[in-house]
């Protein structure tokens, strides 16, 4: 049950480039060549965001920190909404 | 105060725009020390303080961290003092680490990862005073349960909590808590195996090390460690910080809204820097006349006090002409890094930076390279420095190359001399000036756009930014950082352009020639000579010996070119109308005008493009570590400017230009 529980989580995850414009989110996997390097900053799992803004830069905050990154980096988010 | 008198040294850590340089100035006051680390052109400030309790300690000033991974030069000095394998440094007794209570949960991590090196830690919650404005209600006690490390709610900007802090750097230190999570049992032995053999290659830190190892070594470890960290936090989190249920338009959400906005965002953009550099000249001018007139009154009462002769003269004409020529120049360099250092003060810099990385991406750079260049209109060489800040090496070395085509305050005496010789009239001169400028600027981002993909393979290069809450500038702060530039170029004055000056005299004064006329003499001493060995090289961008002379001159620094023109002209280097009637009424020995607007364009296309300052040579070769680079770039623009500035006047001879 809690497999399928977690795969349906999943399954609805969006990466952060795709989530839409003031919504609150829950990062739920980091992963892709810069992973490490996100972590760092913030953007490790369970930590809320919400975007703020779309483009090639998209702005949004972590924990009340307002952050810039780039499509790229987004893209190696997974959110899921909070 | 001997050194031998302090009990134990500090290291201060924390994010980048935690408020640790505040707290560093609240705590040492005027007690500082600002010098390198071994090896590095990473600045080394450290201070000293007293505890309430008299206990005297050395606090040493990290560089800002987002975590012990480091992702730029500043923060590996960070790491590796930490672990205790930074050169010429020892390791340090206890840790303060300055968080930001307004963005507490991300600014743990690196908390954690100091506890983890098992040091005695003491956690200095800055910034509480915005925290309770934002309506966030903090708990240090039950964040000191946490971590087991005691956490002090301060204000380092209003110095609130100041004592209290200082109260808690108690003597002896308490013993580290030690790490605050546990690995599956694999792991654990790992961590144990690495620590001993850390221990037996004599590590200053084993414990340090060995973690550092096991985390470094494999991606699947690093990634279960950075996780674990990460729940941790989350969970004293819960506890220790509440939240408001409302997350309210913050002040810095409404400016934003305008200030990232992608139209209203690049007005407001262009406006600051107009306001930047429209008030370096503005408000320069007055200062400018009053070294000016303090370097005439001094050659005057000088040349009175000292009898006529070559001592007079290496005094008067070498020394204080060559220094107050540059030193001139201060006011608009202390005016340019006031505005540099307000803007980052206040939060806007790194709003620029986002704004431009639209435009810097296009040549291959980031909005990071943006500061950098920025700075090197003042001068190449802050802005040299301040490239560390950008993570993708070869990013930061494309920047680095083509930094000095950004026009330097270094070459406006020389467009001051030449402009008026070409265009008449304010509105005409002030556009030829920005033309020069515009020019640079552009090929030095075309160049970028050419050398990026040639410096070799590099890993893609990513924009993440911290873009900080806007805040009053921190005065104090900006006013110590612009004394420490001022002193700088000042240091820089007294020691290399003197050092210069003597030589440049020494040049133009021997050996003697039997003629009165300075014009003579000049033809006749080592300068002169080597002006006529010169010449066929310079004939073709329509210069003479004279200008010949004062280009290889200014290889040494570019303010010298005026200098040593002033000279060869036998006219007052302060007096650009009576330098320029003479170099208008100079002729050819054809008795044709020297000094025509075609010639006139030629030197400044090449002084836009010719690296001519032996400091930047050396800060380059220290920060690319290779003289292989410094050199490189020495010939290769040297090589441009030249073929440059040839293109311009025989283009426009061709085309019926004079």
């Amino acid at each position: 049950m809690a497999t399928l529980a977690t795969d349906l989580e999943l399954d609805s995850a969006l990466t952060l480039s795709q989530a839409a414009i003031g919504c609150d989110f829950q990062i739920r996997q980091v992963e892709g060549p810069a992973c490490s390097q996100l972590r760092d900053i913030g953007f490790c799992e369970q930590m809320r965001v919400k975007k703020l803004t779309n483009g090639r830069n998209m702005l949004c905050t972590v924990c009340g920190t307002r952050l810039a990154l780039s499509k790229d980096l987004a893209d190696q988010i997974q959110v899921v909404p909070a | 105060m001997s050194n031998s008198s302090i009990e134990a040294r500090i290291a201060l850590v924390g994010n980048p725009n935690a408020g640790k340089t505040t707290l560093f100035n609240a705590l040492t006051g005027q007690n500082q020390k600002v010098g390198n680390y071994t090896g590095a052109t990473v600045s080394r400030k450290s201070g000293t303080f007293f505890t309430p309790h008299g206990n005297k300690f050395e606090l040493i000033d990290l560089p800002g961290a987002y975590s012990l991974d480091p992702n730029s030069p500043d923060e590996e000095i960070t790491r590796n003092v930490l672990i205790g394998d930074q050169e010429g440094e020892e390791t340090p007794n206890l840790v303060l680490c300055v968080l930001d209570a307004t963005h507490l949960e991300r600014h743990l991590y690196l908390l954690i990862q100091v506890i983890d090196l098992g040091y005695p830690v003491v956690v200095a919650l800055n910034k509480t005073d915005s925290a309770e404005d934002q309506g966030l209600r903090l708990n240090p006690t039950a964040l000191s349960e946490s971590f087991g490390v005691p956490f002090v709610a301060i204000s380092a900007m209003t110095e609130r909590g100041i004592t209290q802090l200082k109260q808690a750097l108690r003597h002896p230190f308490p013993s580290p808590p030690g790490r605050i999570w546990k690995g599956p049992a694999e792991l654990e032995e790992a961590i144990k195996k690495s620590t001993k053999l850390a221990e037996t290659n004599g590590e200053n830190n084993p414990a340090a090390s060995g973690l550092m190892a096991v985390v470094n070594e494999g991606s699947e470890a690093k990634e279960f460690i950075q996780k674990t960290r990460f729940e941790f936090i989350h969970r004293a989190v819960e506890v220790g910080l509440q939240r408001p249920d409302q997350e309210s338009l913050a002040l810095t959400d409404a400016i934003d809204a305008h200030a990232l906005h992608p139209v209203k965002g690049w007005c407001i953009f262009t406006a600051l820097m107009i306001t930047v550099f429209w008030s370096i000249f503005k408000f320069a001018e007055m200062p400018m006349s009053w070294i000016e007139e303090g370097q005439e009154t001094l050659q005057g009462s000088m040349g009175d006090f000292i009898g006529e002769g070559d001592f007079q003269s290496l005094i008067v004409d070498g020394i204080i002409a060559g220094v107050g020529g540059v030193l001139v120049f201060l006011p608009q360099i202390t005016l340019l890094f006031f505005f540099i250092s307000l803007l980052e003060s206040t939060g806007y810099m790194a709003r620029a930076a986002y704004l431009m990385d639209g435009i810097m991406n296009k040549v291959g750079l980031s909005g990071k390279s943006f500061l950098p260049l920025l700075s090197g209109y003042a001068c190449a060489i802050p802005g040299i420095m301040a490239t560390r800040t950008i993570p993708n090496t070869k990013e930061r070395l494309a920047t680095i190359l083509i930094l000095p085509w950004t026009s330097c305050t270094a070459r406006l005496p020389v467009y001051t001399l030449i402009i008026p010789l070409i265009f008449v009239g304010a509105l005409q001169q002030g556009l030829a000036l920005f033309g020069i400028y515009a020019v640079g600027t552009v090929t030095a981002l075309l160049a970028a756009k050419i050398l990026k993909p040639r410096l070799g393979k590099t890993e893609a290069s990513q924009f993440l930014l911290e873009l900080p809450p806007y805040q009053k500038p921190q005065w104090k702060h900006v006013l110590r950082q612009v004394g420490e530039r001022a002193f700088a170029f000042i240091k820089k004055a007294g020691t290399v352009i003197l050092g210069l000056s003597i030589i440049l005299w020494f040049l133009e004064t021997y050996p003697k020639s039997d003629s009165d006329d300075p014009i003579v003499q000049q033809a006749e001493s080592f300068n002169g000579q080597i002006g006529e060995i010169i010449e066929p090289v310079v004939a073709p961008l329509g210069w003479d010996t004279r200008m010949g002379t004062a280009m290889i001159a200014s290889f040494a620094a570019r303010e010298v070119f005026r200098s040593s023109i002033a000279i060869s002209y036998a006219t007052d280097e302060e007096d650009g109308e009576e330098m320029r009637d003479k170099l208008s009424a100079s002729t050819h020995s054809d008795g044709t005008a020297l000094y025509t607007p075609l010639v006139g364009l030629s030197v400044i296309v090449f002084f836009i493009y010719a690296l001519q300052c032996l400091p930047t040579t050396v800060i380059v070769r220290r920060e690319t570590g290779s003289w292989k680079w410094a050199l490189g770039q020495l010939a290769g623009m040297t090589i441009f400017a030249y073929l440059a500035a040839l293109l311009v006047y025989q283009i426009g001879k061709l085309l019926g230009y004079s």
